[in-house]
Protein backbone atom coordinates (compact mmCIF):
# COMPACT_ATOMS: atom_id res chain seq x y z
CA UNK A 1 0.00 0.00 0.00
CA UNK A 2 0.91 3.55 -0.65
CA UNK A 3 3.30 5.34 2.07
CA UNK A 4 2.14 8.65 1.00
CA UNK A 5 -1.58 7.49 1.38
CA UNK A 6 -0.82 5.67 4.84
CA UNK A 7 0.77 8.99 6.33
CA UNK A 8 -1.76 11.38 4.90
CA UNK A 9 -4.18 9.22 7.28
CA UNK A 10 -1.89 9.58 10.10
CA UNK A 11 -1.57 13.04 9.94
CA UNK A 12 -5.42 13.57 9.61
CA UNK A 13 -5.27 12.58 13.51
CA UNK A 14 -3.28 16.13 14.28
CA UNK A 15 -5.41 18.03 11.52
CA UNK A 16 -8.54 16.97 13.14
CA UNK A 17 -6.95 17.96 16.81
CA UNK A 18 -6.28 21.65 15.36
CA UNK A 19 -8.93 22.05 12.84
CA UNK A 20 -11.77 21.87 14.97
CA UNK A 21 -10.33 23.87 17.85
CA UNK A 22 -9.19 25.99 15.72
CA UNK A 23 -12.83 26.25 14.23
CA UNK A 24 -14.71 26.40 17.80
CA UNK A 25 -12.19 29.32 18.84
CA UNK A 26 -13.48 30.75 15.43
CA UNK A 27 -17.04 30.21 16.96
CA UNK A 28 -16.59 31.40 19.99
CA UNK A 29 -17.41 28.35 21.45
CA UNK A 30 -14.24 28.09 22.87
CA UNK A 31 -12.92 29.17 25.65
CA UNK A 32 -16.30 29.71 27.26
CA UNK A 33 -19.44 28.20 25.27
CA UNK A 34 -22.81 29.60 26.01
CA UNK A 35 -23.94 27.74 29.48
CA UNK A 36 -26.19 25.35 30.43
CA UNK A 37 -27.91 27.67 32.91
CA UNK A 38 -28.69 30.87 30.67
CA UNK A 39 -31.67 32.77 29.38
CA UNK A 40 -32.91 32.34 26.39
CA UNK A 41 -31.81 35.46 25.70
CA UNK A 42 -28.54 35.05 26.86
CA UNK A 43 -28.55 32.20 24.42
CA UNK A 44 -30.19 34.15 21.64
CA UNK A 45 -27.62 36.64 21.92
CA UNK A 46 -24.32 34.54 21.35
CA UNK A 47 -25.35 33.56 18.24
CA UNK A 48 -26.65 37.20 17.08
CA UNK A 49 -23.49 39.02 18.32
CA UNK A 50 -21.17 38.33 15.22
CA UNK A 51 -23.30 35.76 13.01
CA UNK A 52 -20.68 35.22 9.78
CA UNK A 53 -17.35 35.08 12.14
CA UNK A 54 -19.76 32.08 14.23
CA UNK A 55 -21.34 30.63 11.00
CA UNK A 56 -17.69 30.24 9.66
CA UNK A 57 -16.11 28.36 12.60
CA UNK A 58 -19.04 25.92 12.55
CA UNK A 59 -18.60 25.14 8.91
CA UNK A 60 -14.73 25.29 9.38
CA UNK A 61 -15.40 22.52 12.30
CA UNK A 62 -17.98 20.25 10.85
CA UNK A 63 -16.00 20.11 7.87
CA UNK A 64 -13.13 19.61 9.33
CA UNK A 65 -14.65 16.54 11.43
CA UNK A 66 -14.36 14.43 8.49
CA UNK A 67 -10.63 13.62 9.51
CA UNK A 68 -11.77 11.31 11.66
CA UNK A 69 -12.72 8.94 8.84
CA UNK A 70 -9.19 8.48 7.48
CA UNK A 71 -7.94 8.10 11.01
CA UNK A 72 -9.84 5.40 11.58
CA UNK A 73 -9.25 4.11 8.49
CA UNK A 74 -5.61 3.61 9.14
CA UNK A 75 -6.29 2.56 12.78
CA UNK A 76 -8.23 -0.42 11.15
CA UNK A 77 -5.24 -1.21 8.81
CA UNK A 78 -3.30 -2.08 11.75
CA UNK A 79 -5.35 -3.27 14.02
CA UNK A 80 -6.23 -6.07 11.16
CA UNK A 81 -2.77 -6.61 11.45
CA UNK A 82 -2.91 -7.96 15.18
CA UNK A 83 -5.78 -9.79 15.34
CA UNK A 84 -5.51 -11.53 11.53
CA UNK A 85 -7.73 -13.33 9.97
CA UNK A 86 -11.22 -13.02 12.62
CA UNK A 87 -11.23 -9.09 12.91
CA UNK A 88 -14.47 -8.55 15.62
CA UNK A 89 -12.07 -5.71 17.34
CA UNK A 90 -11.21 -4.33 13.58
CA UNK A 91 -15.08 -3.81 12.75
CA UNK A 92 -15.95 -2.77 16.13
CA UNK A 93 -12.91 0.23 16.12
CA UNK A 94 -14.22 0.63 12.49
CA UNK A 95 -17.78 1.34 13.07
CA UNK A 96 -17.76 3.02 16.35
CA UNK A 97 -15.16 5.65 14.55
CA UNK A 98 -17.88 6.03 11.81
CA UNK A 99 -20.27 7.02 14.47
CA UNK A 100 -17.89 9.67 16.52
CA UNK A 101 -17.30 11.25 13.22
CA UNK A 102 -21.11 11.86 12.51
CA UNK A 103 -22.12 12.21 15.69
CA UNK A 104 -19.68 14.97 16.45
CA UNK A 105 -20.44 16.80 13.12
CA UNK A 106 -24.12 16.88 13.92
CA UNK A 107 -24.19 19.33 16.57
CA UNK A 108 -21.80 21.72 14.55
CA UNK A 109 -24.69 22.09 12.47
CA UNK A 110 -27.23 22.43 14.70
CA UNK A 111 -25.24 25.45 16.28
CA UNK A 112 -24.78 26.56 12.62
CA UNK A 113 -29.14 26.81 12.67
CA UNK A 114 -28.97 28.21 15.80
CA UNK A 115 -27.07 31.02 14.00
CA UNK A 116 -28.98 30.60 10.35
CA UNK A 117 -31.95 32.58 11.59
CA UNK A 118 -31.31 34.77 14.29
CA UNK A 119 -34.77 36.56 14.83
CA UNK A 120 -36.07 33.02 15.55
CA UNK A 121 -37.29 33.12 19.28
CA UNK A 122 -35.23 32.62 21.47
CA UNK A 123 -37.04 29.72 23.19
CA UNK A 124 -36.28 27.80 20.15
CA UNK A 125 -32.72 29.24 19.56
CA UNK A 126 -32.34 27.55 23.66
CA UNK A 127 -34.44 24.25 22.49
CA UNK A 128 -31.38 23.85 19.82
CA UNK A 129 -28.53 24.68 21.63
CA UNK A 130 -29.58 22.47 24.56
CA UNK A 131 -30.08 19.67 21.83
CA UNK A 132 -26.73 20.39 20.19
CA UNK A 133 -24.56 20.48 24.09
CA UNK A 134 -26.02 17.26 24.42
CA UNK A 135 -25.52 15.82 21.73
CA UNK A 136 -21.70 16.99 21.41
CA UNK A 137 -20.79 15.58 24.95
CA UNK A 138 -23.39 12.59 26.28
CA UNK A 139 -23.01 9.92 23.33
CA UNK A 140 -19.40 8.70 24.77
CA UNK A 141 -20.18 5.19 24.34
CA UNK A 142 -18.90 4.64 20.64
CA UNK A 143 -15.59 6.36 21.50
CA UNK A 144 -15.44 4.26 24.61
CA UNK A 145 -15.93 1.32 22.99
CA UNK A 146 -13.68 2.42 20.11
CA UNK A 147 -10.21 3.04 22.42
CA UNK A 148 -11.09 -0.18 24.43
CA UNK A 149 -11.64 -1.91 21.14
CA UNK A 150 -7.84 -0.17 20.24
CA UNK A 151 -6.21 -1.59 23.74
CA UNK A 152 -7.80 -4.50 23.69
CA UNK A 153 -6.30 -5.44 19.86
CA UNK A 154 -3.21 -3.82 20.96
CA UNK A 155 -2.74 -6.55 23.76
CA UNK A 156 -3.89 -9.55 21.74
CA UNK A 157 -1.35 -8.79 19.70
CA UNK A 158 0.87 -11.97 19.07
CA UNK A 159 3.26 -11.25 16.17
CA UNK A 160 7.05 -11.43 17.22
CA UNK A 161 7.39 -7.44 16.54
CA UNK A 162 4.38 -5.68 17.89
CA UNK A 163 2.46 -3.52 15.71
CA UNK A 164 1.73 -1.08 17.87
CA UNK A 165 3.71 -0.36 21.33
CA UNK A 166 1.70 -1.18 24.59
CA UNK A 167 1.76 1.97 26.28
CA UNK A 168 -0.87 3.07 23.15
CA UNK A 169 -3.31 0.57 24.91
CA UNK A 170 -3.12 1.75 28.52
CA UNK A 171 -3.41 5.64 27.05
CA UNK A 172 -6.77 4.64 25.59
CA UNK A 173 -7.98 2.93 28.50
CA UNK A 174 -7.32 5.58 30.35
CA UNK A 175 -9.14 7.94 27.89
CA UNK A 176 -12.22 5.79 27.91
CA UNK A 177 -12.44 7.42 31.82
CA UNK A 178 -11.81 10.85 31.05
CA UNK A 179 -14.58 10.72 28.73
CA UNK A 180 -16.85 9.04 31.36
CA UNK A 181 -17.54 12.95 32.72
CA UNK A 182 -19.16 13.20 29.55
CA UNK A 183 -22.50 11.60 30.54
CA UNK A 184 -23.35 14.34 33.38
CA UNK A 185 -24.72 17.55 31.77
CA UNK A 186 -28.26 15.14 31.46
CA UNK A 187 -28.40 15.70 35.26
CA UNK A 188 -26.86 19.47 35.76
CA UNK A 189 -27.52 22.81 34.41
CA UNK A 190 -24.77 24.50 36.52
CA UNK A 191 -21.62 23.29 38.24
CA UNK A 192 -18.55 21.37 37.16
CA UNK A 193 -20.37 18.57 35.60
CA UNK A 194 -22.50 20.45 32.95
CA UNK A 195 -22.00 20.83 29.94
CA UNK A 196 -20.18 23.91 30.24
CA UNK A 197 -18.05 22.37 32.97
CA UNK A 198 -14.38 22.48 33.30
CA UNK A 199 -14.60 18.57 33.64
CA UNK A 200 -17.09 17.87 30.75
CA UNK A 201 -16.07 21.21 28.18
CA UNK A 202 -12.69 21.22 28.37
CA UNK A 203 -11.63 18.37 29.53
CA UNK A 204 -13.27 16.31 26.89
CA UNK A 205 -12.63 18.50 24.01
CA UNK A 206 -8.72 18.19 25.46
CA UNK A 207 -9.56 14.18 25.61
CA UNK A 208 -10.57 13.99 22.00
CA UNK A 209 -7.99 16.24 20.38
CA UNK A 210 -5.17 14.65 22.36
CA UNK A 211 -6.40 11.15 21.59
CA UNK A 212 -6.26 12.22 17.81
CA UNK A 213 -3.24 13.55 18.01
CA UNK A 214 -1.82 10.87 19.60
CA UNK A 215 -3.03 8.06 17.63
CA UNK A 216 -1.96 10.32 14.51
CA UNK A 217 1.46 10.49 15.99
CA UNK A 218 1.84 6.77 16.85
CA UNK A 219 0.43 5.51 13.52
CA UNK A 220 3.16 8.00 11.44
CA UNK A 221 5.81 6.03 13.57
CA UNK A 222 4.45 2.77 12.58
CA UNK A 223 4.21 3.55 9.11
CA UNK A 224 7.84 5.05 8.78
CA UNK A 225 8.97 1.76 10.68
CA UNK A 226 6.79 -0.60 8.01
CA UNK A 227 8.60 1.52 5.05
CA UNK A 228 11.92 1.61 6.22
CA UNK A 229 11.72 -2.25 6.78
CA UNK A 230 10.19 -2.62 2.98
CA UNK A 231 13.19 -0.76 1.57
CA UNK A 232 15.61 -2.66 3.46
CA UNK A 233 14.52 -5.62 1.85
CA UNK B 1 -20.23 -26.37 -8.18
CA UNK B 2 -18.30 -26.08 -11.30
CA UNK B 3 -15.82 -24.48 -9.74
CA UNK B 4 -13.08 -25.59 -6.97
CA UNK B 5 -12.93 -23.77 -3.91
CA UNK B 6 -9.54 -21.74 -3.79
CA UNK B 7 -7.34 -23.48 -1.01
CA UNK B 8 -6.38 -20.37 1.56
CA UNK B 9 -3.14 -19.30 -0.02
CA UNK B 10 -4.55 -18.80 -3.33
CA UNK B 11 -6.66 -16.35 -1.94
CA UNK B 12 -5.98 -12.68 -3.44
CA UNK B 13 -6.05 -10.98 -0.09
CA UNK B 14 -5.53 -7.50 0.78
CA UNK B 15 -1.83 -6.65 2.12
CA UNK B 16 -2.57 -6.29 5.69
CA UNK B 17 -4.36 -10.04 6.09
CA UNK B 18 -1.34 -11.50 5.66
CA UNK B 19 0.51 -12.65 8.80
CA UNK B 20 2.71 -9.95 9.94
CA UNK B 21 6.07 -11.79 9.73
CA UNK B 22 5.02 -13.31 6.15
CA UNK B 23 4.69 -9.49 4.49
CA UNK B 24 7.79 -7.98 3.98
CA UNK B 25 10.22 -9.77 5.94
CA UNK B 26 11.25 -7.08 8.34
CA UNK B 27 14.95 -7.64 9.54
CA UNK B 28 15.41 -6.64 13.14
CA UNK B 29 14.58 -2.71 12.77
CA UNK B 30 17.75 -0.51 13.19
CA UNK B 31 18.19 1.43 17.11
CA UNK B 32 16.92 4.47 15.98
CA UNK B 33 13.83 3.91 14.92
CA UNK B 34 12.55 1.42 16.97
CA UNK B 35 9.84 1.81 19.16
CA UNK B 36 10.43 2.54 22.71
CA UNK B 37 9.65 -1.05 24.61
CA UNK B 38 7.89 -0.08 27.34
CA UNK B 39 5.91 -3.25 28.09
CA UNK B 40 4.60 -3.60 31.25
CA UNK B 41 5.76 -0.05 32.58
CA UNK B 42 2.60 1.60 29.59
CA UNK B 43 0.64 0.60 32.79
CA UNK B 44 1.55 3.49 34.41
CA UNK B 45 0.38 5.42 31.94
CA UNK B 46 -2.82 4.90 32.98
CA UNK B 47 -2.33 4.54 36.40
CA UNK B 48 -0.80 7.83 37.09
CA UNK B 49 -3.33 9.57 33.86
CA UNK B 50 -6.13 8.29 35.95
CA UNK B 51 -4.90 9.79 39.15
CA UNK B 52 -4.10 12.85 37.85
CA UNK B 53 -7.73 12.98 36.37
CA UNK B 54 -8.88 12.28 39.88
CA UNK B 55 -5.98 14.79 41.07
CA UNK B 56 -7.96 17.78 39.13
CA UNK B 57 -11.40 16.42 40.73
CA UNK B 58 -10.36 17.20 43.65
CA UNK B 59 -9.28 20.16 43.01
CA UNK B 60 -11.80 21.61 41.60
CA UNK B 61 -13.42 20.21 45.14
CA UNK B 62 -11.26 21.88 46.96
CA UNK B 63 -11.38 25.35 45.49
CA UNK B 64 -15.11 25.54 45.24
CA UNK B 65 -15.47 24.16 49.07
CA UNK B 66 -13.89 27.70 50.32
CA UNK B 67 -16.40 29.15 48.72
CA UNK B 68 -19.29 27.18 49.96
CA UNK B 69 -17.57 25.84 53.65
CA UNK B 70 -20.94 26.48 55.12
CA UNK B 71 -23.03 24.33 52.59
CA UNK B 72 -20.34 21.58 52.17
CA UNK B 73 -19.97 21.40 55.96
CA UNK B 74 -23.60 21.37 56.58
CA UNK B 75 -23.83 18.57 53.77
CA UNK B 76 -21.06 16.46 54.53
CA UNK B 77 -22.82 15.59 58.16
CA UNK B 78 -25.59 14.13 56.11
CA UNK B 79 -23.70 11.44 55.35
CA UNK B 80 -23.50 8.04 56.68
CA UNK B 81 -20.25 8.47 58.10
CA UNK B 82 -19.52 4.48 59.41
CA UNK B 83 -20.42 3.15 56.15
CA UNK B 84 -17.50 5.26 54.86
CA UNK B 85 -15.39 4.07 57.45
CA UNK B 86 -15.85 0.05 57.05
CA UNK B 87 -15.96 0.79 53.47
CA UNK B 88 -12.64 2.02 53.96
CA UNK B 89 -11.07 -0.68 56.32
CA UNK B 90 -12.51 -3.11 53.17
CA UNK B 91 -10.84 -1.55 50.76
CA UNK B 92 -7.19 -1.92 53.04
CA UNK B 93 -8.68 -5.19 53.69
CA UNK B 94 -8.60 -6.23 50.07
CA UNK B 95 -5.41 -4.42 49.34
CA UNK B 96 -3.88 -6.77 51.66
CA UNK B 97 -5.20 -9.88 50.04
CA UNK B 98 -4.11 -8.35 46.53
CA UNK B 99 -0.21 -8.29 47.87
CA UNK B 100 -0.77 -11.61 49.33
CA UNK B 101 -1.77 -13.24 46.12
CA UNK B 102 1.25 -11.14 44.20
CA UNK B 103 3.43 -12.65 46.23
CA UNK B 104 1.89 -16.12 45.97
CA UNK B 105 1.89 -16.49 42.04
CA UNK B 106 5.35 -14.85 42.22
CA UNK B 107 6.50 -17.59 44.09
CA UNK B 108 4.15 -19.94 41.82
CA UNK B 109 2.11 -20.85 44.45
CA UNK B 110 -1.46 -20.50 42.02
CA UNK B 111 -4.21 -22.32 44.42
CA UNK B 112 -3.06 -19.95 47.14
CA UNK B 113 -3.10 -16.84 44.72
CA UNK B 114 -6.44 -17.99 43.85
CA UNK B 115 -7.71 -17.90 47.15
CA UNK B 116 -6.57 -14.60 47.84
CA UNK B 117 -8.46 -12.66 45.01
CA UNK B 118 -11.40 -14.58 46.24
CA UNK B 119 -11.21 -12.83 49.15
CA UNK B 120 -10.12 -9.55 47.52
CA UNK B 121 -13.15 -10.35 44.95
CA UNK B 122 -15.59 -10.40 48.55
CA UNK B 123 -14.00 -7.33 49.78
CA UNK B 124 -14.92 -5.81 46.91
CA UNK B 125 -18.86 -7.11 46.80
CA UNK B 126 -19.05 -6.00 49.94
CA UNK B 127 -17.95 -2.44 49.34
CA UNK B 128 -20.12 -1.70 46.17
CA UNK B 129 -23.18 -3.53 48.23
CA UNK B 130 -22.10 -0.86 51.14
CA UNK B 131 -21.93 1.76 48.56
CA UNK B 132 -25.37 1.14 47.12
CA UNK B 133 -26.80 1.14 50.25
CA UNK B 134 -25.59 4.07 51.23
CA UNK B 135 -26.85 6.06 47.81
CA UNK B 136 -30.37 3.98 48.47
CA UNK B 137 -30.17 5.77 51.92
CA UNK B 138 -28.89 8.98 50.65
CA UNK B 139 -31.04 9.44 47.47
CA UNK B 140 -34.51 8.27 49.52
CA UNK B 141 -33.41 11.06 52.27
CA UNK B 142 -33.73 13.72 49.88
CA UNK B 143 -30.31 14.47 48.50
CA UNK B 144 -29.48 13.96 45.13
CA UNK B 145 -26.66 14.99 42.51
CA UNK B 146 -28.97 18.28 41.93
CA UNK B 147 -29.21 18.90 45.66
CA UNK B 148 -26.27 21.41 45.87
CA UNK B 149 -22.31 21.79 44.44
CA UNK B 150 -21.56 19.12 47.46
CA UNK B 151 -23.58 16.16 46.26
CA UNK B 152 -22.75 17.10 42.96
CA UNK B 153 -18.87 16.07 43.95
CA UNK B 154 -19.93 13.47 46.30
CA UNK B 155 -22.03 11.47 43.71
CA UNK B 156 -20.00 12.20 40.72
CA UNK B 157 -16.74 11.24 42.37
CA UNK B 158 -17.60 8.20 44.47
CA UNK B 159 -19.93 7.35 41.05
CA UNK B 160 -16.69 7.19 39.34
CA UNK B 161 -14.79 5.74 41.94
CA UNK B 162 -17.32 2.86 42.24
CA UNK B 163 -17.24 2.44 38.25
CA UNK B 164 -13.27 1.69 38.75
CA UNK B 165 -14.56 -0.49 41.46
CA UNK B 166 -16.52 -2.58 38.99
CA UNK B 167 -13.54 -2.46 36.27
CA UNK B 168 -11.12 -4.01 39.02
CA UNK B 169 -13.58 -6.73 39.90
CA UNK B 170 -13.59 -7.39 36.10
CA UNK B 171 -9.97 -7.80 36.08
CA UNK B 172 -9.51 -9.65 39.11
CA UNK B 173 -12.42 -12.55 38.38
CA UNK B 174 -10.58 -12.78 35.02
CA UNK B 175 -6.90 -13.58 37.17
CA UNK B 176 -9.11 -15.65 39.60
CA UNK B 177 -10.76 -18.24 36.99
CA UNK B 178 -6.99 -17.66 35.35
CA UNK B 179 -5.27 -18.97 38.47
CA UNK B 180 -7.67 -21.78 39.04
CA UNK B 181 -6.58 -23.60 35.99
CA UNK B 182 -3.69 -25.72 35.74
CA UNK B 183 -1.29 -24.19 33.97
CA UNK B 184 -0.77 -21.06 31.80
CA UNK B 185 -4.37 -19.63 32.24
CA UNK B 186 -3.10 -16.31 33.15
CA UNK B 187 0.67 -14.70 33.40
CA UNK B 188 1.91 -13.22 36.23
CA UNK B 189 2.64 -9.90 35.19
CA UNK B 190 -1.38 -9.74 34.85
CA UNK B 191 -2.18 -10.50 38.14
CA UNK B 192 0.19 -8.08 39.12
CA UNK B 193 -1.38 -5.54 36.94
CA UNK B 194 -4.48 -6.39 38.14
CA UNK B 195 -2.94 -5.71 41.85
CA UNK B 196 -1.78 -2.62 40.62
CA UNK B 197 -4.83 -1.29 39.32
CA UNK B 198 -6.73 -2.64 42.76
CA UNK B 199 -4.36 -0.77 45.21
CA UNK B 200 -5.26 2.45 42.89
CA UNK B 201 -8.67 1.98 43.36
CA UNK B 202 -7.71 1.68 47.47
CA UNK B 203 -5.60 4.55 47.21
CA UNK B 204 -8.36 6.74 45.29
CA UNK B 205 -10.62 6.00 48.57
CA UNK B 206 -8.45 6.63 50.75
CA UNK B 207 -8.24 10.24 49.70
CA UNK B 208 -11.77 10.13 48.74
CA UNK B 209 -12.96 9.49 52.65
CA UNK B 210 -11.02 11.97 54.38
CA UNK B 211 -12.05 14.88 51.91
CA UNK B 212 -15.76 14.18 51.67
CA UNK B 213 -16.51 12.66 55.22
CA UNK B 214 -13.90 13.20 57.54
CA UNK B 215 -12.76 17.05 56.37
CA UNK B 216 -16.15 18.47 57.56
CA UNK B 217 -16.61 17.23 61.43
CA UNK B 218 -16.52 20.16 63.94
Amino acid sequence: MNTTIKLLCAWSGPALAIAVLGGLLLANVLPFPPAAFMSPDEIARFYTQSTTRTLTGFALTSFCMGFAFPLTGLIAVYLVRMEGRTPILTFTQLSCGAATGVLLTTPMILMAVCAFRPDRSPELIQLLNDAAYLLLFTPIAPFCIQNTAIAMAIFNDRNPQPVLPRWVAFANLWLVFLFLPGLLPFFFHEGPFAWHGVFVFWLGLASFGGWATMMGLVLRQAVLHDAAAAAGT
Amino acid sequence: MSRQTPRPEELELPEFLMPYEASPPAPAPPAATAAPDLHQSGLWIFILGDMTLFGAFFAGFALQARSQADVFAGSAETLLLGVGAVNTLILLTSSLFVVVATRAVAADDRPAAARALLATLLCALLFAGLKLTAYGVELSAGYTPTTNLFFTYYFVLTGIHLMHVVVGMALLLVAWRGLRREAGGVSVSFVEGAGIYWHMVDLLWVVLFPLLYIAWLP
